[in-house]
């Protein structure tokens, strides 16, 4: 396989636009939920235990900075067990990449095609998203490096827009909500967010060329993630207050919506979509890496770009099966995904790290090849 | 083949469009919706902008807007069977006004509302107002002067009149849905009523005199409770609630002078904050009122080239500001027994844990709550005098 590198920034870029990905979509209404005017807490807390986890994959990342999360696992665990724990990261950013693909789906045809089939709209989503992964990392990550440009730009038009809708009292009372109740929905951000970006291990640190540098960049691209989604929240309970903002399915979106700066700015909430698109796109262009190049690893293949084409059908397929309706979708989601992300995300990396300790000395007397 | 991708590049682009689209001449613009409630249906009346009128070349011959009706069990299909009658379908994107007749609002707003926060096509900018004493369908039905298009008259209406009088709330649908969910306060809403003669404000032609035959104006505020109209505030009363709930942009009072007649204030920035405390197991309230103005218009003899006179304006002004608040609560605490005012969410947000055990019973303690007001009343200017011009002139 040739190699391919992308510098520390490339990455940061990428890291924070998967870290907000889809929380800023659906996150606030997730948090709000449960832990009403209390979300923004519940997401600063995520956002903190976020950096440790972040911490977790950088340790498990640098003990062998030349090789990818699937290669990792057969060096640790031998070839077959190795190749098993693959397979399984390897549906979880399958399974993702068509969970989003129906997010971005769902979330169009909600609020501004709803008379277009989704079928078109994630066949659509799917092409470019093939095209993506086929022109290979350093191209997208290339891209990615423009679409920040543009998703800052708006998300600080977004900021300074709604900043005259805010009501302060929404807030109150602060810290009402119990312990649990908080710390249930920090769970659910913390893997939407910071858990599920194990699959930047696929690139992290074997296709960067400083990986001491992108170390910093993977710490500092989740906590700028993080606070945008904690950011977010917090302007969805300041405007819309805590039982709209659990209320909406899109709450970010009813934010928008309520943009009016002197009956001249207003209306402007499908521009503002592209803010969530653009996140999504990248988050999912990210799992989809994952996936094509992980099964091209297990499977010892020279290319990852031949099946491209044949995922991406897979991928179309299980977007529009996997849901039969919206509130299944948000079942899911609150249960089954989490526990196969804390599964792949944390227990894996956590079993790695107690094989690695009984097996360093070995490591070490091979001088780490 | 390079080039058979370029061509269908360039083709893509110009030949793009949407699934379902539907061009302007195919939508019916929808300003104003009116919901009637009838022997268990509803009666939904659209007001739709005939755009050949409202242009700038053509039309003036007939009435800029037409109302489309139609009955159903449901918003939602009373809304679709329109089509029955219009040519077009309806498009609520632009709506500006929603009105509620007086049947619908005492039976409940809160099922028909479901529709309006559902559905895509409706925004959440429009405002949401009752007829009193009426149907919203007559309400609809009327022509304005000023504003061709009566919807947008009575949008700019009630906005102008909620900035500069503050005896009326535009309420929006999405205001409107956070007070109906709220445990700590009931909704309010502004009334809307036809003057004058009651037939023939459809026609074109009662507009053809200076002063029209049929006009729609606001009234004042309308009290509900869960989802229920239960009665109207007055005038002094709806000017009491916004000061409450700090909605205030600016107004006129009249106060008495110390000796007789009276004088305006003209407030410029009217500031309350609402705190909520739990003492032994009992609620209270503060209000705490900051008011800054000028003096508008003096009409008694009284010399206020001395500060001392405009200190008394201001403790005259300050006092009358109490009693109106005070008055205004103790009516709403005895009649309506509906906690508009937002008292128990003051209570909630400054103590949520006897909130809690509060909240069964709210409406009981709300009647019997005691509410403490304190006014601030900050005079700046006099306006271009100084001394009325009755006051007699000093030698």
């Amino acid at each position: 396989m040739q190699k391919v590198k992308i510098n520390s920034y490339q990455f940061l870029v990428l890291v924070i636009l998967f870290s907000i990905g889809t929380s800023i979509l659906v996150g606030p209404s997730a948090l709000a939920a449960k832990s009403k005017q209390d979300a923004w807490i519940a997401a600063l807390i995520s956002t903190g235990i976020g950096l440790l986890i972040v911490w977790l994959f950088t340790k498990i990342g640098l003990w062998f900075p030349t090789l990818t999360f699937v290669q990792m696992n057969e060096t640790l665990f031998g070839k077959w067990i190795g190749k098993f724990f693959s397979c399984l990261f390897v549906f979880l950013n399958l399974l993702f990449t068509a969970i989003l693909l129906y997010y971005s789906g769902s979330f169009l045809t909600t609020h501004l095609i709803p008379n277009t089939p989704m079928a078109a709209t994630n066949i659509l989503m799917a092409l470019i998203l093939v095209m993506a992964v086929r022109l290979g990392l350093e191209t997208f990550a290339r891209s990615a490096e423009i679409f920040i440009v543009i998703f800052f730009s708006l998300f600080i038009l977004l900021v300074i827009f709604i900043s005259s809708e805010i009501k302060f009292e929404n807030i109150e009372p602060i810290f009402e909500r119990n312990i649990k109740d908080i710390a249930q929905s920090s769970l659910l951000m913390l893997v939407v967010t910071s858990v599920n970006a194990v699959s930047l291990l696929m690139i992290f640190p074997a296709l960067i060329n400083q990986p001491k540098q992108a170390k910093k960049s993977f710490f500092i691209g989740n906590l700028i993630g993080g606070l945008v989604v904690s950011i977010i929240t917090i302007l969805c309970i300041f405007v819309l207050g805590s039982d709209a903002t659990a209320r909406q399915i899109y709450p970010s979106y009813g934010l928008a919506k309520k943009i009016n700066v002197g009956n001249f700015v207003n209306r402007v909430e499908a521009l503002m979509a592209a803010l969530w698109i653009i996140g999504l796109y990248i988050k999912m262009v990210l799992y989809f890496y994952a996936t094509a190049l992980g099964i091209a690893q297990i499977c010892n293949l020279k290319e990852y770009r031949s099946l491209t084409y044949p995922l991406g059908i897979i991928v179309v397929v299980l977007s529009l099966t996997l849901f039969s309706n919206v509130m299944e979708q948000e079942q899911f989601d609150t249960t089954i995904a989490i526990y196969i992300s804390l599964l792949i995300g944390l227990l894996l990396p956590l079993l790695m790290v107690f094989v690695y300790a009984i097996r360093k000395k070995q490591f070490k007397k091979d001088g780490g090849s | 083949m390079k080039r058979g991708i370029f061509i269908l590049l360039i083709l893509s682009i110009i030949l793009t469009g949407c699934w379902n689209r539907r061009e302007l001449n195919e939508l019916a613009i929808t300003l104003a919706l009116g919901i009637d409630k009838s022997e268990d249906e509803y009666l939904i009346s659209a007001q739709v902008v005939v755009p050949g009128e409202v242009s700038l070349t053509g039309g003036k011959v007939g009435s800029p807007v037409t109302l489309v009706q139609a009955r159903g069990g449901t918003v939602y299909e009373a809304i679709r069977k329109m089509t029955k009658s219009s040519p077009r379908k309806i498009y609520p994107g632009h709506l500006r006004m929603l009105v509620l007749g007086e049947s619908v609002a005492e039976e409940g707003i809160g099922d028909p509302l479901d529709l309006i926060s559902r559905d895509w096509e409706f925004r959440s900018d429009f405002y949401v107002v009752v007829a009193k004493e009426d149907t919203a369908e007559h309400i609809l039905n009327i022509q304005t002067p000023l504003e061709n298009i009566p919807a947008n008259k009575m949008f700019n209406t009630l906005k102008v009149s909620e900035e500069n009088w503050s005896a009326t709330s535009g309420v929006t649908i999405d205001e409107l849905i956070v007070d109906l969910r709220s445990e700590g306060k009931e909704a309010v809403l502004t009334g809307i009523l036809a003057t004058g003669k009651q037939e023939g404000g459809s026609s074109k032609q009662s507009l053809e005199t200076i002063l029209s035959n049929i006009n729609i104006q606001y009234d004042d505020l309308a009290v509900f409770k869960d989802d229920k109209l239960v009665g109207w505030l007055t005038e002094n009363e709806s000017r009491a609630y916004n000061g409450i709930i700090n909605e205030v942009k600016s107004t006129v009072a009249a106060i008495s002078c110390p000796n007789e007649g009276k004088a305006n204030i003209e407030v410029l920035d009217f500031k309350s904050k609402l705190k909520g405390n739990v003492k032994n197991g009992n609620p209270e309230v503060d209000i705490n009122v900051k008011i800054v103005g000028n003096i508008g218009a003096i009409e008694c003899p009284i010399d206020i080239s001395k500060p001392e006179s405009i200190e008394a304006l201001e403790k005259i002004y300050e006092k009358e500001v109490e009693e109106t608040i005070n008055n205004s609560i103790t009516s709403v605490q005895e009649k309506y027994e509906a906690d508009i005012f937002g008292f128990g969410d003051a209570i909630y947000r400054s103590n949520p844990k006897e909130w809690e055990s509060l909240k069964n019973q709210w409406n009981q303690h709300f009647t019997e709550l005691p509410v403490t007001i304190k006014v601030d009343v900050k005079l700046r200017k006099t306006g271009t005098v100084n001394n009325s011009i009755t006051e007699p002139r000093k030698e």
